[in-house]
């Protein structure tokens, strides 16, 4: 079987997340989805996001949480299909609140923008020319 | 085109790190690798991870590196096919310098157990069990 990821990011509102992530057109899995976890479908059968407070995720380490306003571990990166996508994504995340941590990068067959959502982790966007 | 998915992870030493994931037979794509960085297949064409070097890390977030050890940000949750799959995972992290923080947990239609890799990067394996169903958040 395909390995499946769930990244699971801790964050401060739960409620406040959902919206920001649906804003930006993900879906959630009400079956895997509670007070204290959301489970965002980013690639159905393949890449998910769980969204879980700090206390829940904190469950799931023996150390403190990273505040990500503050510093990084990860930067989560997905591809789109288009230049327009990943511009359509930052607008969208901005307008709900996020941020973009600096300009679009287009290397011309390569074409990378990211934003931080709510709780400061960054997510990158990519588009990647079609080989020729 | 379907989504793909790279996570890039700051470390020590590339090189370590590289050698660390081999033993756990996950293999790296030479195309997009140079020494301040390794691309890490998980999953061909949809899951990869960039191990990256601190300093090369630093330049793409304009924030501190977080130390993993200390403080984590994320816990990568990878399926596997069996409970075979997630205890044999752990125990060659293990053999590679890595460390598990819990020991495994046996739901019934769920195992799950985690290493940290030499940053302290949490990787949660978890095998669920097909005969049964959830409605349940789980990780």
């Amino acid at each position: 079987m395909n390995k499946q990821i769930f990244v699971n990011l801790p964050v401060k509102d739960l409620d406040k997340s959902k919206a920001f992530f649906e804003a930006l057109g993900y879906g959630f899995n009400p079956q895997f989805s509670n007070d204290s976890g959301a489970c965002m479908v980013i690639a159905e059968g393949s890449i998910y996001a769980m969204l879980l407070t700090e206390p829940f995720f904190k469950t799931f380490i023996d150390k403190p949480i990273v505040q990500a306003k503050e510093a990084t571990e990860v930067l989560v990166c997905l591809s789109c299909e288009s230049r327009e996508e990943v511009d359509d994504l930052v607008a969208r995340a901005v307008a709900a609140g996020g941020h973009t941590p600096r300009a679009a990068q287009d290397h011309g067959f390569m074409y990378a923008h990211a934003f931080e959502d709510l709780d400061g982790h960054i997510w990158e966007l990519v588009w990647m020319a079609p080989q020729a | 085109m379907s989504k793909q998915v790279i996570f890039n992870l700051a470390v020590k030493d590339v090189e370590k790190s590289k050698a660390f994931f081999s033993s756990l037979g996950f293999t790296f794509n030479p195309q997009f690798s140079n020494e301040r960085a390794a691309m890490m297949i998980i999953e061909e064409g949809s899951i990869q991870a960039m191990l990256t070097s601190e300093d090369f890390f630093q330049s793409l977030t304009g924030k501190p590196v977080a130390q993993a050890k200390e403080a984590n940000e994320i816990v990568i949750c990878l399926t596997c096919d069996s409970r075979e799959e997630v205890a044999s995972l752990v125990e060659k992290a293990v053999a590679a310098g890595g460390r598990t923080p819990h020991p495994l947990e046996d739901e019934g239609f769920m195992v799950s157990q985690g290493f940290e890799d030499l940053d302290g990067h949490l990787w949660n394996l978890v095998w669920m069990n097909p005969a049964s169903r959830t409605s349940q958040a789980s990780q």
